[in-house]
């Protein structure tokens, strides 16, 4: 093509020396031939550049128009919406223009397709058109599709959605192209069905019925890609018809669920994965439906009752053959793939029938001894599920399958046995000694598992008292010689008995009085161990506390100790098993953090109180200096006191204008360096404190109604309220005993507003905070020898009635909300030297333009700038980064290794971020936060996480990272 | 047109597999097995019955070869090279590199131990391989202009195939052996939706439905762990290939799960030579190892050292597997007689041992002591396992790949006779394909599809670029077959595209066939369009008719005849609703039904012969089929329509 390159190569600089207007009438002459591709090219350049002028864009539009007009082209289409794209006062425009021209005015199809594209993507970007597209005509639509070109008709209805057609409509048309003789129509058309059955429009039975049909008949198709979309189709149309009539429920759940079953043994993987991944979403079938599908063989007790649903004799064999066996099948097929999802469906089907859920158990042990990780944690987490369902029942047969996974080399693998091992109810006495052996094994073999194994076997222990103390009276002689002597328990045999021997007493029989008391006082020498890993349960404290007392007395109420049982229960909730081995490498941070937890429990009664630091090293004048700025501060803080009453009676818009004054006024004190900055960075988050709590009260308001009082907005501002409280109490150092009373009542009346209002959940966790909060009072009001004031002796008397009669009587919201009366802020008065703990955080050289770089998979070194302003090496820092898709990973900071403990301290420190994703960039979000020491309802936060609340110390930074090029 | 299938071998019987098809002018012979139980002529199959005059490569068109098993190949060479075949032979490149070494090692076994006359040579052997065509899966070979085969995956051992051919428009699937479920090593055998006449399979297993191969493993595992953990030893004995491959990827699997450490040791004549096979064959195997083998091949063995005879005395817990496999002789039987006095020991045994052999001794009850020869009595204590692994698809198998293929006609082979008639019989009732179940020796003919190329006029190719669906209620048979019908329940909608409807296929003497649209009939032919219309004069009682009349003859005038279809139509249009009545001025028309004012007293659709016809008037109606309904309710109103005139 030696006549384009010589062309273009003219152009080129002729591009750069004209002016619009020479290439205007360039053009408007040899405007009747079509524009040649230099010219369109030069005109993407104009559109694309911003600095453009207006008057160039407005000419380009008419010539790309007129050329519309004279030959429609799709390049210009491409153009033209390229330029309403990017000049939004032209999209009316072009949008008419593309209409007019090239829509409706176009002979071939594929361009009328291309105008149609057009107009949508325009509308997309301009929402004022979003009429418009609405009133483009239904029937062109469709009789572009009616056309003879394929390649338009499956663009057009994969696209369908777009041009917004009308439900009924778009069902017709997918339904008839089901039929279309190109599997890949067919493909789409089905997809189509499955979009269209999520709108929820249709409710026509006969329409609903139809597309099911449809459906089916095309699970017979040749092409594996329409079986599959068949199968989709055949799932949700089968669903809404099973939905549709209470009466004829069960017949048309047991024909979907029936219909979906002959697709399990297709030859073509996809398609068999389709079919397990829609049996699972069934939840209603008849029993001996089920249970066919777990013998190949047609049963006698099928073959009795002949009932395969309602079906008729005639078609009974075929029914039961195509039913026979399927998930067993499933479960052996040669594809991991086709057996995790046979393995997943398992997990409704069990729910059903628990005669089934026994069969399918028996299979499901035997997966266990499956070549792929995958699958055999599928398997475990099926069993999980059923567990909490209540239809795990194990059998002695089972055992070595099952309790050989205990040995499995996968950490992931052992401890989801465990979970299981934590719910199942065992039978009888062999097999609790069974899996007793085999815990110790596991023991053995894995040490890392140590605290995981203890938690099992506390729970086993809960759960089968009568066995523990059979186990623990033949073993109590081994435990006895394990103690004399040196009492070092280093076998994990005895560590692990004494862990089963002290779970007895909790258990619901009164086996306790045949647990030696000697064995809770050998307990007690492995404190540390046994409490790390009971932190579900109690804490050390409580842990302690139960094992001198039941040394001591065998009479007593677990209830007096302070020990979470009885709660819903038992840590299923928090089970969750992650798929993929990536967490693997988390196995790393998660035993520094183990090691943490040691440090963690002696902290446990670490108060944040410091010594009182004066401002005793300051020179006269700075102290002059300093209360000329503490004295403004009080007085606004005792203006803050002075608004209360407005508070209470609800003049919250006030109340909020006088507050944001305040912090005008605060604001010009910032510029001060000696001291005073803790103190009004201090004052300031206590005015947030006071403004969320204004927003607050407003919902607890008896006269005033709020219109859009939703649950969800009071759920937010508490929980804003929460934050602003976690950061005042532990962001600062310096504080007085009283201001922390102040600050520990204010908490108070929070849990307090929570509990008043009945709709706003987790009451247990709160009367837990509210608990331990007042028992820190009360310790601070012992030493400090200071009166409670009205309403935190009111909160003491309730908590301690509530402690003493039954649980239910705890969730009474109106004696709290009583308690609501005798609450008045009190003054807060500022006079010591407050420092503020914060983080400045850097990442350098970072930018969009320079980002790190990284190789996908593998971990990566952020280079951070760390500035520390009065942290002490108690403080536990972690490093949050968190990816767009929500994945967090946290960084724990060992203060220790990072320069004395000065009040400012800067350090370099390079945050290893492991799961980098398979893309060519990405960017990463780095915060730091601090544990808040003095929060003891621990978040679960698995795999290395912090064990508590954090508050943010710095602003969030993003990061670059950009992945390393090949060459 | 016919396909003629004749069954050399394995008709009714497990043994000498051998189909000859003949299917549009084509002969494939499907495998070329031989009878291990025989040692006389009928170990082979008969080929006299191919070609009398013995010229075989003018009767056959090629010779294809599904798997290395004796009893689908053992005949070749003597074939070949005794009987002369010298054709294409096809077979997949694990087979043809696996046969020679099965041929040539029974070749010894006859000669060598049994002293037999020599059937071929080992040249014979190396000469017979030399005309093999190696194929790979799903590779389309076009043996000949007209003849096409194709391979499939079939699981049982290395390298079987399922072999597809076709012919012009007539197509077959001969399945060898194959396997419907995959083990640890191989995967489960794998074809395409195909449109096929004639489906050739295997049916060892015609009536067993086999349960889930887990238990069988997990019972075999926990025999071996807990042997090994008590510090016994396992003694496995089996083939080189196949079984050995199978069990060691198992245990090598629980090894590494449950980090075991006892030793598993591959006695000499296991040489790492199979595993080598293997190991180069990664396609062939099961899906598990094709995906792993870039980071481990699940061949090399970890745990797997080299046995040495010096270590059958030495102590401690192992696993050795040994051939061959039925401890019929050679090293395992050494091993089994310094292994089995001790309690502590373990011998697993595969499902099936030769008659005669020490393993079938074993397998028949318990037996504490056993007769090696007749001089040595051996003190069995160990504990025996038996294994029942089996590389072939049984009865669920057979049928589920049947419904998958739904061939017009099957035939069963390589069975046995009584369980084969089981199976036929519920191919037939099932899935209602014709089945057949021959001996050896007979031919089954069937019809085949017969084709016809026709050209097509451009109006129908155009109108056959649109879709063109229609929807239509009705209460039909389901189709797919497996429905659960009730009628309690709403009729069910259904789709029909009518593009090939609105095609006619034209055959005329000696011309090609032709498709019209339905449109270009008449024209082509040259004749008019006709219709079947019903017809009725329907007389309506005016009361005062003769008044009107006018004087001239008792002959309604024109002006006369528009005003009573001016009250008919009125008339109509007040009953029918939404009828669309068109007034063309001497007739009313409603669809396609057609009124008008008939004077003649004759006419031939007057069915009443009314007395009193000077007080009626009579309408003649004409209508198409398509509008019978209605026109049954527009006569119902017309007869009750009482004309007052004015």
């Amino acid at each position: 093509m030696p006549y384009i390159s010589v062309s273009v190569s003219i152009f080129k600089p002729k591009l750069h020396s004209l002016s619009l207007s020479l290439l205007m009438e360039e053009l408007v002459p040899s405007s009747s031939e079509p524009l040649s591709p230099q010219t369109l090219a030069s005109f993407r350049s104009f559109i694309i550049n911003p600095s453009t002028p207006q008057s160039k864009i407005s000419s380009i539009f008419e010539t790309l128009t007129r050329s519309l007009q004279l030959t429609p082209d799709s390049l210009v289409l491409n153009l033209l919406s390229e330029l309403a794209s990017r000049h939004s006062n032209l999209s009316h425009l072009v949008f008419d223009s593309v209409r007019s021209n090239a829509l409706l005015s176009s002979e071939s199809i594929r361009l009328a397709a291309e105008s149609l594209d057009a107009l949508a993507s325009i509308s997309n970007t301009d929402p004022t058109l979003s009429t418009a597209i609405d009133e483009l005509d239904d029937r062109l639509f469709v009789s572009l599709c009616f056309g003879p070109s394929v390649s338009v008709r499956s663009w057009l209805l994969r696209n369908a959605e777009r041009f917004r057609i009308g439900p009924y409509l778009l069902l017709t048309l997918f339904l008839g192209f089901t039929k279309d003789p190109y599997p890949y129509v067919r493909k789409i058309a089905l997809d189509g069905l499955v979009g269209v059955s999520k709108s929820g429009i249709i409710e026509d039975r006969s329409m609903i019925n139809g597309c099911y049909c449809r459906a089916i008949e095309l699970l017979g198709d040749m092409e594996d890609q329409v079986r599959s979309a068949a199968i989709r189709t055949v799932s949700a149309w089968g669903l809404i018809l099973v939905a549709s009539n209470l009466e004829t429920k069960l017949y048309w759940s047991d024909d979907l669920f029936v219909k979906l079953c002959s697709m399990g043994r297709d030859m073509s993987m996809v398609v068999r994965v389709e079919a397990f991944d829609a049996l699972g979403k069934i939840n209603l079938v008849s029993e001996d439906i089920l249970l066919q599908t777990l013998s190949k063989r047609v049963l006698a007790i099928t073959k009795e009752k002949r009932s395969l649903g309602q079906c008729p004799a005639e078609q009974f064999e075929i029914l039961a053959s195509n039913v026979a066996g399927v998930l067993v099948h499933g479960l052996e097929d040669e594809f991991y793939e086709v057996r995790k999802s046979a393995c997943h469906s398992l997990r409704t089907l069990t729910i059903i029938s628990a005669e089934f859920a026994g069969e399918a158990l028996n299979l499901l042990m035997d997966v266990l001894n499956d070549d792929s990780m995958f699958v055999r944690l599928e398997a475990l987490e099926t069993m999980l599920h059923m567990a909490t369902c209540g239809h795990l029942k194990v059998q002695g047969t089972h055992m070595h399958m099952f309790l050989g996974t205990l040995l499995d080399s996968n950490t992931l693998i052992r401890s989801a046995t465990r979970k299981i091992l934590k719910l199942v109810k065992l039978p009888n006495i062999e097999l609790f000694r069974l899996s007793f052996d085999s815990l110790i094994e596991n023991l053995e073999k894995h040490p890392q598992d140590e605290a995981d194994i203890f938690s099992v076997l506390f729970h086993t222990g809960c759960n089968h008292g009568k066995f523990v103390v059979s186990t623990i009276n033949e073993a109590s002689e081994e435990i006895d010689q394990a103690s004399e002597g040196k009492l070092g328990f280093d076998s994990a045999r005895v560590a692990a008995l004494l862990v089963l021997a002290i779970s007895a007493p909790l258990s619901h029989g009164e086996h306790v009085c045949s647990i030696p008391p000697r064995i809770f006082s050998y307990a007690v020498t492995l404190l540390g161990r046994i409490s790390r890993a009971l932190t579900d349960i109690m804490d050390q404290n409580a842990l302690l506390a139960y094992l001198s007392q039941c040394s001591i007395s065998t009479t007593f109420s677990a209830t007096e100790l302070n020990i979470r049982r009885g709660e819903p229960c038992l840590p299923v909730a928090n089970i969750e098993i992650p798929n993929d081995t990536s967490n693997e490498i988390d196995g790393s941070t998660r035993t520094s953090s183990q090691q943490e937890k040691d440090g963690a429990s002696k902290l446990q009664s670490w108060t944040m109180r410091e010594p009182l630091e004066l401002a005793a090293p300051l020179g006269e004048f700075q102290v002059e200096v300093r209360d000329e700025v503490m004295k403004p501060i009080n007085l606004i803080l005792a203006k803050v006191k002075d608004i209360w009453p407005s508070i209470h009676s609800g003049f919250t818009n006030e109340v909020l204008r006088t507050l944001r004054n305040f912090k005008e006024e605060l604001a010009t004190f910032t510029s001060d360096s000696l001291g005073t900055i803790g103190a009004v960075a201090f004052t300031l988050q206590y005015l947030q404190v006071i403004k969320q709590l204004a927003k607050v009260w407003e919902h607890f308001l008896p006269a005033k109604k709020l219109c859009s009082s939703g649950l969800g907005e009071l759920d937010l501002i508490l929980g804003k309220l929460d934050m602003r409280l976690r950061e005042l109490r532990s962001r600062f150092t310096g504080l007085s005993m009283e201001q922390e009373l102040q600050i520990l009542e204010l908490v108070l009346l929070t849990c307090t507003l929570r509990l008043c209002k009945v709709e706003i959940c987790c009451h247990f966790a709160t009367l837990k905070k509210l608990s331990t909060t007042v028992s820190r009072v009360e310790s601070i009001l012992k030493s400090a020898n200071i009166e409670p004031t009205i309403f935190i002796s009111e909160v003491g008397k309730l908590l301690c009635l509530n402690e003493m009669s039954s649980s239910e009587a705890s969730c009474n919201p109106f004696m709290f909300k009583e308690l609501l009366k005798h609450f008045s802020l009190s003054q807060f008065v500022l006079c010591g030297r407050l420092n503020q703990i914060k983080a400045e955080l850097t990442i350098p050289d970072n930018d969009s333009e320079n980002p790190l770089p990284f190789v996908s998979r593998l971990p990566v070194g952020i280079p951070c700038d760390i500035t520390l302003h009065n942290t002490s090496n108690e403080n536990k820092l972690w490093l949050r980064m968190s990816m767009d898709d929500e994945s967090t990973q946290f960084v724990f900071l060992d203060l220790n290794l990072f320069g004395s403990s000065d009040e400012v301290r800067k350090f370099t420190y390079v945050a290893p971020f492991y799961k980098t994703p398979n893309a060519i960039s990405f960017t990463l979000r780095v915060c730091m936060g601090m544990e808040c020491l003095f929060e003891d309802v621990l978040s679960v936060k698995k795999y290395g996480g912090p064990e508590r609340e954090l508050t943010y110390l710095c602003q969030e930074r993003e990061v670059h990272l950009s992945m390393i090029s090949e060459h | 047109m016919a396909i003629d299938s004749l069954v050399l071998g394995a008709g009714q019987q497990v043994g000498k597999s051998c189909v000859v098809v003949s299917m549009n002018g084509k002969r494939i012979m499907f495998d070329c097995g031989m009878d291990m139980a025989y040692h006389d002529h009928r170990r082979y199959p008969d080929f006299s019955r191919i070609s009398n005059s013995g010229d075989f490569d003018s009767a056959l068109t090629c010779i294809v070869i599904t798997h290395f098993h004796l009893d689908h190949i053992g005949a070749l060479p003597y074939f070949t090279e005794v009987c002369g075949y010298s054709g294409p032979i096809y077979m997949t490149y694990p087979t043809k590199a696996l046969a020679p070494l099965m041929l040539e090692d029974y070749r010894k076994v006859m000669v060598e131990r049994r002293g037999e006359e020599e059937q071929f040579t080992s040249e014979h052997i190396v000469e017979c391989m030399k005309k093999v065509i190696a194929v790979d899966l799903k590779q389309t070979v076009h043996v000949d202009k007209d003849l096409w085969i194709r391979a499939y995956y079939a699981g049982h051992v290395l390298g079987a195939a399922m072999f597809y051919a076709k012919v012009g428009d007539t197509a077959m699937v001969y399945t060898g052996d194959y396997n419907m479920t995959p083990d640890r090593h191989l995967g489960a055998a794998q074809i395409d939706r195909l449109q096929l006449d004639l489906l050739i399979s295997e049916s060892t297993y015609a009536t067993t439905i086999r349960d889930s191969k887990y238990g069988r493993e997990r019972e075999f595992l926990k025999a071996v762990h807990k042997c090994v953990a008590g510090g016994g030893k396992v003694l496995i004995p089996t083939f080189a290939l196949g079984r050995a491959q199978e069990l060691c990827i198992l245990l090598e699997d629980y090894w590494e799960r449950m980090n075991l450490k006892i030793p598993i040791y591959f006695s000499s004549g296991l040489t790492m030579q199979a595993n080598m096979y293997y190991k180069m064959l990664i396609s062939w195997t099961s899906q598990k190892v094709k995906e792993t083998y870039s980071t481990h091949n699940a061949f090399d063995f970890k745990h797997v050292l080299n046995f040495d005879r010096s270590m059958i005395a030495a102590p401690g817990p192992c696993v050795l597997f040994a051939t061959p496999g039925w401890l019929s002789g050679g090293f395992s039987l050494e091993v089994f007689k310094h292994w089995a006095p001790s309690e502590m020991n373990l011998v697993t045994l595969p499902g099936y041992c030769a008659a005669g052999t020490i393993g079938h001794k074993l397998m028949s009850g318990k037996p504490t002591k056993i007769d090696l020869d007749k001089n040595t009595q051996l003190d069995v204590r160990c504990q025996i396992h038996q294994l029942s692994f089996s590389p072939h698809t049984d009865a669920k198998g057979i049928m589920d790949l049947v419904k998958f293929l739904s061939p017009k006609h099957v035939i069963l082979v390589h069975g046995e006779k009584p369980k084969m008639a089981t199976l036929k019989g519920r191919i037939h009732s099932e899935l209602g394909i014709p089945c057949d179940d021959p001996a050896n020796n007979e031919t089954v003919s069937i019809s085949s599809t017969h084709y016809v190329k026709a050209r097509a006029s451009d109006t129908f190719i155009h109108s056959s670029l649109n879709p063109n669906f229609k929807f239509s209620k009705s209460i039909s048979e389901d189709e797919s077959g497996s429905c659960l019908k009730d009628r309690r329940f709403m009729p069910q909608l259904q789709v029909t595209d009518e593009r090939t409807a609105e095609g006619i296929l034209i055959e005329e003497k000696n011309k090609k066939a032709k498709i019209l649209h339905q449109d270009e009939l008449l024209l082509m032919l040259g004749e008019k369009k006709h219709e079947v219309r019903f017809a009725y004069c329907c007389p309506i009682n005016v009361s005062n008719l003769e008044e009107t009349k006018s004087t001239s003859d008792n002959v309604l005038c024109t002006s006369d005849r528009c005003s009573w279809l001016q009250l008919l139509n009125n008339k109509l249009s007040g009953e029918i609703s939404g009828g669309n009545i068109q007034d063309f001025g001497e007739h009313l028309q409603v669809e396609s039904f057609d009124i008008s004012v008939c004077l003649n007293d004759k006419c031939p659709y007057r069915i009443i012969d009314t007395q009193n016809k000077s007080e009626a008037v009579f309408f003649c109606c004409t209508w198409s089929v398509a509008d019978e309904k209605l026109a049954w309710k527009i006569i119902s109103i017309m007869d009750n329509f009482d004309c007052e005139s004015h």
